[in-house]
């Protein structure tokens, strides 16, 4: 009796000894056998635990002395099956002295049960709660007296304190490596506003490995328009030798998501994978009951898919597309609106995707959701911020015309009185000095002054010339619009340049519209707009070059169709300067120009409902687009 | 002898449509002003009336729409320094407009035109 009680004190001793030195549940499980097996002098032992990871609670072999090598990675029990399991459900211990013989008894050919005749199995109950069983084998005949059952038992109770600490402190670090994986994952993603680099390093956190790793990832997002779930992002290895080599690659980086994924140059690399290729490639129709994705979508809830090759949602050809064993697919709903899906698999180590995963995938697409919608939010916030800025440019320009024309139309009437009577009365001095050349004494005298009073009167014309087009730029355009054949047009106004062409030897390309392009537009404006763009770049090209009228396919602007044409010169473009304030008012880099012309012609294509754009190539030339509506607005007035 | 009476506020201008339109063969008379414009009109009983439209007091317009308003069957051409004018309805109700120019040639050829068709 005193023997048992020392005995009992020394386990305890060891046990407490234990519970000091690790928290490591396998060296604990070790440590434990190595007790049980030298103090109770017994063949065999072995730890069951009970897992509730999965659904249905099971026992695992985890640990075992006196058994075959390598034993404990396959054996699984229900609570309730075998004698492990009674013990387990029943919490209560069980000695027999002849295992073989009892009808509780289940044979694991792997641990060669068969050999032993007796075993003693001990619940480990913590607060009432079963959490493993502890067994001890015999190969003869054995049976086991009170007191040993004592210690046992007692034994049980104390390594079942440590075992739970172990594990409690197993399932922290998990917890640990988890928030630490989102924490760092949502810190790379705040610090950036693309979208697909968000996604990228969300991605990248999902199948880097360490808590809830998986192999691969693919990104679907909802198209609501066309009512697929588009492919749009796939992250993971394209082959067992690629993942092999990225994984060992990653346990240098591990631990350090942040610094890695922040320094990581070549994150372009994914989106020329094939299994990034292969990702968009597919495209699911969100039709009920036919694709698990879809499901996924349409019922806003995580599938976990075993055996997708016999599965009824999984098309046989996305199975081998896949061609993984099993996969985990959750939604996207940041809000009330499936964003997209998200698919994960183990394609090339096969672990199995368990609860813990997919709570982890959960928490995670939650930001990938946030990170769309966010994105989504953040394009059309740049996008109306943008419309708003060409809009106010907009108002600008107009603004700067409206003044200009006030300012103009003032100037004008008060410049051009006075303009008349000086160039009206030089006309008549001109004419009555004529009238006197009649007289021979007095032409040599009066040629002088005939030819002076010439220079005033065309000086005043030119003067009036630019009143009457800063005039014209102030007052709204009246259009007269009739159907013009715009082939004819063009042939027209480069006839008006033909001498100019052969002069500096221009060499002139024409691709015009092959069919008969009929157009509502006001001739004699299109003609000068015409003559404007093409004058500029004759002026371009003093030594000659080339010159390219092409008619380009038909364009929308303002949802309305256009003809687009496209002029095009080899004179070398022009400074950004002068790019910039091109369409000014007033600006002009000629020595004898208004300056009014390109803004006239702007204003011109304007009024018909067109658009004039002009685009520098820097050494090359200048290319310009005139874009003219095809029909009319219905609500549009002739007059 | 066809009468045209010139009305304008710029004494210059004046002189210059009176010498030119002398010289075509025209009598013609001179308003500075609305004022004085339709005091001309009841004692030289114009043919043919010019008018500017910016001046000191009634404008141009004004003028032209009591003109009508009276039932002055008297044609009247619209000479402007500049033909935003064109754009306001109100000048519909002349015969003609004209841009003022050094070269009176556009005015001397639409004043024809007008007094033939009247």
């Amino acid at each position: 009796m005193i023997q048992e009680t020392a005995l009992g004190l020394e386990i305890l001793r060891d046990v407490a000894r234990i519970s000091n030195s690790t928290l490591n549940l396998d060296e604990i499980l070790a440590q434990t056998l190595d007790i049980v097996k030298n103090k109770l002098h017994i063949d065999a032992c072995s730890i069951y635990l009970i897992e509730t990871e999965n659904e249905q609670p099971r026992l695992k072999l985890k640990a075992s002395s006196g058994m075959p090598e390598g034993a404990a990675s396959n054996i699984y029990l229900k609570p309730g099956k075998g004698v492990t399991g009674w013990v387990a459900q029943n919490k209560k211990t069980l000695a027999l002295s002849d295992a073989l013989q009892d009808p509780r008894f289940v044979y694991f050919p792997e641990i060669e049960e068969e050999r032993f005749q007796s075993m003693l199995s001990v619940p480990m109950l913590y607060q009432d709660e079963c959490i493993g069983v502890i067994n001890v084998h015999t190969l003869a005949i054995r049976f086991f007296s009170p007191p040993e059952i004592a210690v046992l038992e007692t034994l049980s109770g104390q390594i079942t304190g440590c075992i739970r600490n172990a594990l409690e402190f197993q399932r922290s670090q998990l917890l640990l490596k988890e928030q630490t994986l989102l924490y760092d994952i949502s810190l790379a993603v705040q610090g950036t506003m693309k979208m697909d680099h968000q996604l990228w390093i969300l991605l990248t956190g999902i199948t880097l490995g360490g808590a809830g790793g998986f192999n691969r990832a693919l990104l679907f997002l909802t198209d609501d328009q066309s009512k697929v779930l588009q492919g749009y992002m796939g992250l993971g290895p394209d082959s067992p030798e690629a993942a092999g080599y990225i994984w060992s690659e990653l346990r240098h980086k591990k631990g350090d998501i942040l610094h890695w994924i922040l320094t990581e140059s070549d994150r372009n690399e994914y989106q020329q994978s094939a299994f990034n290729s292969l990702a968009q490639s597919l495209t699911i129709p969100l039709k009920p009951g036919t694709h698990v994705l879809a499901e996924t979508a349409l019922l806003k809830r995580p599938f976990l898919i075993d055996h997708p090759q016999e599965h009824s949602l999984v098309p046989r050809e996305f199975a081998k597309l896949l061609g993984s064993d099993s996969f985990a697919v959750v939604p996207l709903v940041p809000h009330q609106e499936t964003l997209g899906v998200l698919l994960v698999d183990n394609r090339y180590n096969n672990a199995p995707i368990t609860d813990n995963d997919m709570a982890l995938l959960t928490r995670l697409t939650t930001h990938i959701g946030w990170v769309i919608e966010n994105s989504r939010l953040f394009n059309k916030l740049l996008k109306s911020n943008q419309e708003l800025l060409s809009t106010k440019e907009q108002l600008i320009q107009s603004e700067k015309l409206a003044a200009m024309g006030e300012l103009a139309a003032e100037v004008a009437h008060e410049i051009k009185n006075p303009m008349v009577s000086i160039g009206g009365f030089t006309r008549r001095l001109r004419d009555q000095l004529s009238h006197l050349c009649q007289d021979p004494n007095l032409a040599n005298l009066l040629d002088s002054p005939i030819q002076y009073s010439g220079i005033i009167i065309n000086e005043v014309e030119r003067m009036e010339r630019l009143l009457n087009n800063i005039l014209q730029l102030s007052q709204a355009e009246q259009l007269e619009l009739e159907d013009v054949n715009i082939n004819e047009l063009i042939l027209e106004v480069i006839k008006s340049f033909q001498v100019g062409i052969q002069e500096r030897t221009i060499e002139l390309k024409l691709h015009l519209p092959r069919e008969k392009e009929v157009l509502p537009i006001d001739r004699s404006k299109i003609k000068q707009v015409m003559i404007n763009i093409l004058s500029n770049a004759m002026e371009s090209m003093p030594r000659g070059g080339l010159l390219q009228i092409s008619s380009l396919p038909y364009v929308y602007i303002n949802d309305r169709e256009m003809l687009a044409l496209c002029f095009e010169d080899s004179g070398g473009g022009i400074s950004q300067k002068t790019f910039e304030n091109i369409f000014h008012p007033f600006f002009t880099t000629k020595a004898t120009g208004t300056g009014l012309g390109l803004s006239i012609s702007r204003k011109i294509v304007e009024s018909h409902g067109g658009a004039l754009e002009l685009k520098n190539n820097p050494n090359q030339g200048v290319t310009v687009y005139l874009y003219l509506p095809l029909q009319n607005p219905a609500n549009y007035n002739k007059n | 002898m066809t009468k045209i009476l010139v009305i304008d506020d710029e004494a210059n201008i004046r002189l210059l449509y009176k010498e030119e339109l002398q010289d075509e063969g025209y009598e013609v008379a001179l308003a500075a002003n609305a004022e004085e414009a339709l005091k001309a009109i009841e004692t030289a009983e114009p043919d043919l009336i010019t008018l500017d439209i910016k001046m000191p007091g009634m404008n141009g317009i004004e003028l032209l729409r009591k003109l009508k308003e009276d039932k002055k069957d008297i044609p009247v051409i619209i000479c402007s320094a500049y033909g935003a004018y064109k754009q306001d309805f109100q000048v519909w109700a002349s015969e003609a407009y004209v841009v003022k120019s050094a070269d009176l040639q556009e005015l001397k050829t639409t004043i024809k035109e007008v007094l033939d068709a009247s």
